[in-house]
């Protein structure tokens, strides 16, 4: 009967079609104001519809109702209904309040431990599983129980109950290896982490003995190989440790296990009694890596061993004994050079020892080999890659003797240039000659921020940069493969203010799903720095999109590893679904799909609505909150030639053109809708307390937002306090109201002065989006005021509409002028007869030999600029107060 | 040589350098979590010694009876990591798991006829063309 009334809403749901469903769910509920089915449903409905509130309240009150519990349809319907609030906690209710008519029913019980699992409640999960093992003889709930147990125990605060349940876990797992019952390797990694955890390494090493029962196991899994190796050193079995590192290294050639080795010896090194016992340690195993380097598809490994032993003897202080790293590197260039990886291999020791003397050694052997490796680059693909490798190391070697000469890092620019984008191989796409691109770009860029530091010296930086993004742009016209070429070249098309260039190579690298997370700061929130507004959100919806689909599927896939018995997976699941989850990407794409909103023309009565109607509480944020955030940005993609920790040198950085945003981004953004929803309701004392926090914060940023961003934010305070001050008829709003007006008016293009290339590539743009921005908001303080106090309404509103006539003048004289002039002032400026000597050969290079891409270059920066001064005319013609 | 270890969804945020080549297809996290959760063992990656991911080749068993085989659903080596015989080590592990720990028959993938250097590589690894 109940089936029968709830079906037409079902079919709705199936179709999908929420409002019909919620539509048949109010016919049901006319009739039947008590069923419970249907409130459920309704709950679930509103809940997906974007009503959480409404959806909530629903749900508890028949969660309150225990006589409603006993029907399926009702348990359904709810337990859907928290899972989509993500509400944990209501919806094992759901399901306890069904188990108290059904204490028996597994499938239940199984529903609380998952929905427990999903959430990290270990308590409640260790207790479902409990519950489990009792109803059923089924060994995968011991597994669950055991796995239970083990999370409990490690994120536990309580030091009593925690041992206590390590060693109920490591007994049910010794009674499944006695009855035969520990049959898959991730079982046997479960029994691992057990004892791990309780620093029981001695039994580790008996589980994993090769003689044992696991054995067999063991030898089949390459990371259980590794860590026995690794237990020995836990133990202080060394000499184990490197027998089964020798073990494991006849048969495969995994670094890891060569680490391993090399400290298992550095340590007994280190313990020998005399100089002959530490020889003989150290010449085992020089034989043993010489052994390997003579076997084929072993000797890089065993060679870069070598050059590893050598660098970790001399940071333990036992360098009299090996011989000198920097040999060795120069032996494993001379041997792998031809190989693309050999500086990634290679440079982390080259930056281990940077003593004077040590670089000087690097140098006098990179000036013997690097002429002939630059004459014979055209002879052999692995010829030019052996160059390009040593230009990486010159590359880095300048960095670290810390040069700061801007005419040292263009010194054999040409040769570079030529090779890299005007020679047979580079049209053959060879990918030697994109990695020589990218290294000539990398030296533009380096040079041109050493050269042109100073604040007075922009003009010419951009001059420069221009030059790098003609170098850069050849290289991807040349090879479309090379990602690198893409990243820069987006940098520094951000750098110059040309977004729509930027975002069409940002298109080409087809970055989705995970990757949002990761790369989508390159391009998300700069189209709305640079006035292209629409998109920008059409990425951030993208951003926000793959953020929601990840929350609601990730769940499952927790379950199924507690489903297929894979258990190892599961700390690695619930660390990736909170870093996900809580990512500082994905607040900081929330905060600008909302920006974007607010930035949104609509009428008065639309403008309010979406104010009003804002839910301001779900994005708000504590200290706390905002320290547990992950920050998932990758900029290792970059492929910086130089180590993170020189900022100098540091290229992904340096042609950063705003901070990337971090905390203070999202407690600014996340404090403007809560001043604007504030405003509109009127509510006086909730705006002072949030005006408040907002001045706290862009008083404290120190460079973490971008001067567009700090000027914005000043302005939404400005507005909140004329607001406030408006709101009692005896204030005058005078000063106050021409004060904020002459914040937009001073980021305008100016009537009296011609623009200039170099405003428009650094803050012309910026600024007049900011400025755009914060009249947009204006427009929502006058329509706020409208209802409240009419006289305050309409002097602002007087002043928006003169402003506003003001700003139609001076951006469409700007946008005829860079529709008009900017192609030749960029070929007459950043192209010209004398310019500064440091980049005349890249100049040269660049008019002379790629005269169809740098015309290219030179119209998509136009093009861009054109794009973002048009759209912005068109938000101050569409912004009429 | 690299270190070969089982692919860790924490990886998904780290395979960039792997993932940004063109003809390297980035799916939905849900895609590569259902292989680590039903196929761990034949989901590995190669990790340089300098910590990067170099490549990563995924898995999966299926079939009944004699046609009970390993399928390589994916195998992806980074640009800069080519032409050093990772692929080929991947390969031997996806194939040593599939017979060691899920008692395979046999092996088999699909690989587009236009890619020739791959196509190379599998014969040179002993595989034949089947069906087209």
């Amino acid at each position: 009967m109940e089936g029968r009334q709830l079906r037409p809403i079902y079919d709705a749901l199936e179709l999908p079609d929420t409002k019909y469903a919620e539509e048949e769910c109010e016919k049901l509920l006319r009739k039947h104001p008590n069923h419970y089915g249907a409130q459920s449903i309704k709950a679930f409905i509103l809940a997906r519809s974007g009503r959480p509130n409404e959806a909530l309240l629903l749900g508890q009150s028949v969660l309150n109702t225990p006589s409603a519990m006993a029907s399926a349809h009702v348990q359904q319907g709810l337990s859907l209904a928290f899972r989509a609030l993500g509400r944990p906690r209501e919806e094992i209710m759901v399901y306890t309040a069904a188990l108290s008519f059904s204490p028996n029913d597994e499938s239940l019980h199984t529903k609380v431990f998952k929905t427990a699992a999903r959430n990290s409640m270990f308590k409640e999960q260790h207790h479902a599983a409990i519950q489990l093992t009792k109803l059923s003889k089924q060994q995968k709930y011991v597994w669950w129980l055991v796995v239970s147990l083990f999370l409990q125990a490690k994120h536990s605060k309580d030091d009593v109950s925690a041992p206590v349940q390590l060693k109920l876990a490591e007994r049910l797992v010794e009674k499944a290896v006695t009855d035969g019952q520990l049959t898959s390797t991730e079982e046997l990694r479960v029994y691992l982490d057990v004892l791990d955890i309780q620093d029981k390494h001695e039994q580790m090493t008996e589980v994993m003995a090769d003689n044992g029962q696991l054995a067999a196991m063991i030898s089949n899994d390459p990371d259980l190989v590794t860590q026995r190796i690794n237990l020995f050193i836990k133990i202080g079995a060394y000499n184990k440790a490197i027998m089964a590192a020798i073990a494991a290294l006849e048969s495969r050639d995994n670094w890891a296990d060569y680490k391993l080795y090399i400290e298992a010896v550095v340590t007994l090194v280190g313990q020998a009694a005399d100089a002959e016992a530490k020889h003989s340690l150290v010449a085992g195993i020089s034989s043993n890596f010489e052994k390997w380097a003579g076997v084929r598809g072993k000797a890089r490994g065993a060679k870069l061993a070598q050059v590893a032993l050598a660098t970790r003897m001399h940071e333990a202080g036992h360098g009299d004994i090996v011989g000198s790293p920097e040999a060795l590197i120069w032996d494993y260039l001379t041997e792998f050079q031809q190989k693309a990886i050999c500086y990634s291999d290679i440079m982390q020791f080259i930056v281990a020892r940077r003593e004077p003397s040590v670089l000087e050694y690097h140098q006098a052997q990179l000036e013997q080999r690097l002429p002939a490796a630059r004459d014979s680059a055209t002879n052999s693909d692995d010829a030019a890659q052996a160059w390009v490798n040593l230009e990486k190391i010159r590359y880095l070697l300048q960095a670290l003797m810390g040069e700061t000469d801007p005419k040292a890092w263009m010194a054999g620019i040409e040769p570079l240039l030529k090779f890299g984008l005007g020679s047979s191989q580079a049209r053959k796409k060879q990918p030697s000659c994109s990695d020589m691109a990218f290294i000539a770009s990398q030296r533009i860029i380096q040079a041109a921020f050493l050269a042109y530091s100073a604040a007075d010296q922009r003009e010419q930086l951009h001059s420069a940069l221009f030059k790098a993004l003609c170098v850069l742009e050849s290289g991807i016209q040349l090879n479309d493969n090379s990602f690198l070429l893409k990243l820069y070249a987006i940098r520094v098309y951000l750098y110059l203010s040309c977004y729509e260039r930027a975002q069409t190579i940002y298109d080409t690298l087809r970055i989705k799903h995970v990757q949002l997370d990761t790369l989508g700061h390159l391009i998300i929130g700069h189209g709305m720095a640079l006035g292209c507004f629409a998109l920008d959100m059409e990425l951030c919806y993208n951003g926000v999109t793959f953020y929601d689909r990840f929350q609601s599927k990730m769940p499952r896939d927790i379950e199924a590893v507690y489903q297929q018995g894979t258990y190892s997976n599961v700390q690695d699941f619930l660390e990736f679904q909170s870093n996900i989850v809580h990512s500082v990407q994905r607040e900081c794409t929330h905060r600008y799909a909302l920006r974007g909103e607010g930035y949104e023309y609509g009428n008065a009565k639309e403008t309010l609505a979406r104010w009003e109607e804002a839910d301001v509480s779900s994005i708000e944020h504590s200290e706390q909150t905002l320290s547990a955030l992950h920050d998932n940005r990758d900029v290792s993609v970059m492929g910086l030639l130089t180590p993170k920790d020189m900022a100098q040198w540091d290229l992904e950085l340096l042609t950063q053109s705003t901070p990337i945003p971090g905390h203070d981004f999202i407690r600014a953004f996340s404090l403007v809708p809560q001043v604007m929803h504030y405003l509109v309701c009127a509510d006086i004392e909730s705006l002072q307390e949030k005006l408040s926090e907002l001045t706290l914060v862009v008083d404290n940023t120190n460079d973490t937002l971008s001067r567009q961003d700090v000027l914005f934010v000043r302005g939404i305070i400005d507005v909140g306090s004329l607001y406030i001050q408006a709101s009692d008829p005896q204030n005058e709003i005078d000063d106050q109201l021409s004060r904020l007006l002459s914040v937009i008016r001073t980021n305008l293009p100016s009537n009296e002065l011609d623009p200039s290339l170099f405003s428009l590539s650094s803050d012309g743009i910026r600024n007049l989006s900011a400025a755009a921005e914060l009249f947009t908001y204006m427009l929502a303080l006058k329509h706020a005021l409208s209802a409240q106090r009419l006289p305050a309404a309409n002097a602002v509103g007087l002043a928006l509409s003169q402003l506003r006539k003001e700003a139609l003048k001076s951006v469409n004289t700007l946008r005829g002028w860079v529709d008009k002039n900017t192609r030749a002032l960029v070929e007459e400026q950043w192209l010209a007869e004398n310019d500064d000597d440091i980049f005349a050969d890249v100049k040269r290079f660049v008019v002379g030999g790629q005269k169809q891409t740098t015309s290219m270059v030179t119209k998509a920066c136009t093009t861009s600029w054109l794009r973002s001064v048009k759209n912005l005319l068109s938000q101050w013609e569409k912004c009429s107060s | 040589m690299s270190t070969i270890r089982r692919f860790r969804a924490m990886d998904l945020l780290h395979f960039n350098n792997v993932n940004l080549d063109r003809y390297t297809e980035t799916y939905d996290s849900q895609f590569y979590l259902s292989y680590m959760s039903n196929w761990p063992d034949l989901f590995t990656v190669a990790e340089s010694p300098a910590q990067k991911l170099m490549g990563y080749s995924m898995g999966k068993v299926e079939g009944t009876g004699e046609l009970w085989h390993g399928h390589v659903t994916a195998l992806t080596v980074a640009p800069e990591c080519r032409r050093l015989g990772l692929a080929r080590g991947l390969m031997r592990g996806l194939e040593d798991a599939s017979e060691k720990i899920h008692d395979c028959y046999f092996v088999d993938l699909f690989v587009r006829p236009s890619n020739t250097v791959a196509i190379q590589m599998y014969e040179h690894l002993g595989y034949i063309l089947y069906r087209r």
